[in-house]
Order: C-alpha cells, then structure tokens, then sequence
C-alpha cells in the first residue's frame, strides 16, 4: 500500500486543489509563488476544507423512518418520459441527480417497478455525462434480481450514485458533479415538502429547516466551480434560497437529558424555528427552482 | 520564469490527477470497523472522504450532522502513517472545540450525538514522524480516511412508534 511520490513543492500546491469544495487554502493562494514554495519542507502543513453534502438518500430514509412507510406516491417525481426534453450540459446533469434522487425515493419506500424505469433513465443520462463507467449494465440485473428486497435496492441505488459521484470527481469534471448534487439536494426537498404538511413539530418540517446548514455547505461547493456559466446561474437560484432560509428564527438547543449521559453527546447548538409563513416561501422557492431544472409546471 | 512556472503548473495539475484517483474510496475500503463488516444498523454518510496526506499536513472537511442521529467517526491510514492520525471536531460557526481524540489516546474512533442539527469543522491531522521508530522518509505519501455513519438515535422509554 505504501506509494512514493516525488513530493516536491508542486505537489504542496495541487494537494490543495484537490477534490471537489475545497476552500482557499493556503497552499492555493501561494501558485503564483511557487518559487518560494520550491524552498519549504515537502512535509510543510497544509490546511484545506472541503464541504461536504449529505446524500439525497439520507433525507429521504428520514421521512420514512418517521411515518411515511406506507407511502408509493409517485406523482411528484419527475417523469421518466421528461428526460428527452434535456439536451444542453446543464439540464442532463441537474436531472441526472433529480433522477438519481427519484431512483432512490422509489428504493427507499420499496416502489420496485418505478425503480427500473428511473435507472434505465439515470443510465441513459449517465451515459451522456461521461459516468458511464459508474452505471454497469449489470447493475439493472441487480436491480431486477431484488425488486422484492427494499434494503438490497436502496444498497444498489446508493451504489450508482456515489459510484457516479467518484467517477466524476476522479475525472476532475467538478462543475457537472456540483450540478448533480445540486439536482439530488433540490429534488430530495421537493420530494419532503410533497410528503409532508406544515407543523412546526413535524420531524418532517424540522429536518427541512436544517437543510439551512446543508445548503451553505452546498452553496460553498458551487461556488469552486462558479467561473462555469451553468454552476454560477444555479448558484444565484441557490443564494436566493439561501437568502430565505437566513429569515428563520433560532433558540437555544435543549439540554442534553440525564438519560443521555451514557453516551458522548456535543452539547450547546441553536434550534431553528420556521413559522408556517416561512415555510411556505421555502416550499415555493424550491418548486420553483426544482421545475425550472425538470421544465415541467 | 515563465516556462518554469508552466512546467510546475503542469507537473502540478498531473499529480492532482493522480491523487484524486489514488485515495478514492479508501475510507470505505478500509475504515469500517471489523464489526460493522456484518450486518450494521450503521449506515454509511456521505460526506465521509478519503484524500492523500503526507507527514505534517492537516486538511478539514465541514459537514453537518442532525438532531436526533447519532454519528460514528472512524478515521484509518495506510500503515505507512502507523496509527497515530489525530483529528479534533469544532463547531463550525463558534470553533468551539468539541472533541481532540489525542485526549483518548488517538483512539481512530468515536460515536457521538448532539443536542441540535448544527456544522461541524472535522479537522484531519498527519504528526510529522507519526510512524513507529520515526524511519519514515518525510517524503512518503499515503491516503488517509475520515468514514462516517449514521443512525437513527434509538428511542428512550415508550414510543409510539
């Protein structure tokens, strides 16, 4: 397992640009003095953040969890017959992760025959975007195989989207992987916001508050790849979200209890509080962005 | 000086290349703890990451975590870094540090919940001459992953549910 590398300054540099979301680092701001980079230690420290945004998978296991068990609605998601509308760079890769997002809602509250029409589509769209690697034909065997076992499809469907994820992380096609997970994001909110009524003590309702912290990290991401056209105009969508989610409120977060004592619990923290009319902006403004992505009303 | 720029800029942009593909995945490969490798109630995050480190270098991620799960963090290396990765976790918006895992021995580990849904700063270190008896050349590379995974945080009394 152990490489060797020719580890001279250079490589100080380009391990700051490394992967998707990464902040200004200090290597970064130093390219345009590599020459006084070449004379620091090779094991010189480098700080660097990058961003990172929770799978679409994992909001949407969350609405299950909490009461939607039942549910096989399928109205909302974005047709499988939409995906010849998309022709430009920018709509097949938004849609790729809207589809993907849709695939894994139809594996996740086990909608088995929804879910092969959605990843012949995520394939064909893949396959247009250069990840075709990630989605092997033998995956839809896979699928097929266990239509009757909603734990081993949503294995599968994870599979196909962090798959796709590395595939183009790996080929440093950074603005098209921002655009996918933006699609996934946007599509996993509008699909919450379909399935869920407003109450402020929905478990529903508060995990889409928090979508609050998960869209500044997402925006952070985007804005890496903002010199692309295509990633700055979903960037300004997602400012204007942001700018309504900064509207809601906060309070303290409750005490841990002394029940909890038994494990590690991080304390302190603020709960956000949405009222009923800032939810309903936020439902807006995610339809609006999400079906300007899909083209549908 | 301006061809030795490029040819820098150059050799630069091909080892990026190169890293990116090198560590992948590797945190998945290699930072599930043995008992997670059955069956787990443990599910797999995605903002877990893997990146190439050399001796010396820190690299952060910030993430975010939910009221209402808990989170396990497992960080690994190739044995060339032998096991004393150090990583400390911050809140994003106070830098309030919430945990050191040097104060546990740098135990890889560590499962936790919080009070709020809040960002986290996870911050990722490599100690200079971290391996065993320090005959590690500075020059060496090796990847390093930081997994994390989540699960619904088990309901305490009667629940509906």
């Amino acid at each position: 397992m152990k490489r060797k590398y020719l580890l001279i300054a250079p490589l100080a540099v380009s391990l700051t640009l490394v992967s998707c979301g990464g902040d200004k680092t200090e290597g970064e701001e130093e390219l345009a003095n590599v020459d006084s980079a070449k004379t620091e230690a090779p094991t010189a420290q480098v700080t660097e953040t990058f961003f990172q945004v929770p799978s679409p998978g994992e909001m949407l296991t969350f609405i299950k969890m909490v009461g939607g068990k039942n549910n096989k609605n399928v109205s909302f998601l974005n047709s499988p017959d939409n995906q010849k509308n998309y022709s430009d760079t920018k709509a097949k890769a938004l849609n790729f992760g809207i589809y993907s997002c849709d695939l894994s809602y139809c594996s996740i509250f086990e909608i088995g025959s929804e879910a092969l029409k959605y990843f012949k589509v995520v394939k064909q769209l893949g396959d247009q975007i250069g990840v075709s690697s990630a989605i092997k034909p033998e995956v839809l065997k896979r699928l097929e195989g266990n239509l009757g076992n909603p734990d081993s499809l949503s294995v599968i469907t994870d599979d196909v989207y962090f798959s796709s994820f590395e595939t183009l992380e790996n080929s440093q096609q950074g603005p098209t992987l921002s655009l996918v997970v933006a699609g996934g994001w946007i599509e996993s909110l509008f699909i919450a916001t379909n399935l869920s009524k407003y109450d402020a003590k929905s478990p529903v309702v508060e995990r889409l508050a928090d979508q609050k912290y998960t869209l500044d990290n997402l925006i952070e991401f985007l804005k890496k790849y903002e010199s692309d056209a295509n990633v700055a105009s979903v960037l300004t969508q997602f400012n204007e979200l942001q700018a309504e989610f900064n509207k809601i409120g906060e309070k303290d977060a409750a005490a841990a209890s002394a029940s909890d004592q038994s494990k590690k619990i991080l304390g302190g923290g603020k709960e956000l509080v949405l009222s009923a009319e800032q939810y309903k902006v936020i439902v807006d403004k995610i339809k609006s962005i999400r079906n300007s992505y899909t083209l549908t009303k | 000086m301006r061809k030795i720029f490029l040819s820098l800029f150059i050799l630069s942009t091909s080892l990026m290349f190169s890293q990116a593909s090198v560590c992948g995945q590797f945190h998945r490969k290699y930072c599930t703890p043995d008992s997670k490798r059955e069956k787990s109630e443990w599910q797999y995050n995605a903002q877990s990451k893997s990146g190439l480190f050399n001796q010396g270098m820190t690299s952060k991620i910030r993430c975010v975590i939910y009221k209402g799960m808990d989170y396990r963090i497992n960080v690994c290396c190739e044995t060339t870094f032998g096991d004393k990765l150090n990583y400390k976790i911050f809140d994003a918006k106070t830098n309030e540090l919430l945990y050191d895992n040097a104060a546990a021995e740098n135990e890889p580990m560590f499962e936790f919940q919080s009070t709020a849904t809040r960002q986290l700063i996870i911050e990722v270190s490599v100690p200079t001459g971290s391996t065993e008896k320090d005959k590690h050349k500075p020059m060496d590379a090796a990847c390093v992953g930081l997994l994390i995974e989540h699960k619904v945080t088990d309901k305490q009394g009667f629940s509906q549910y």
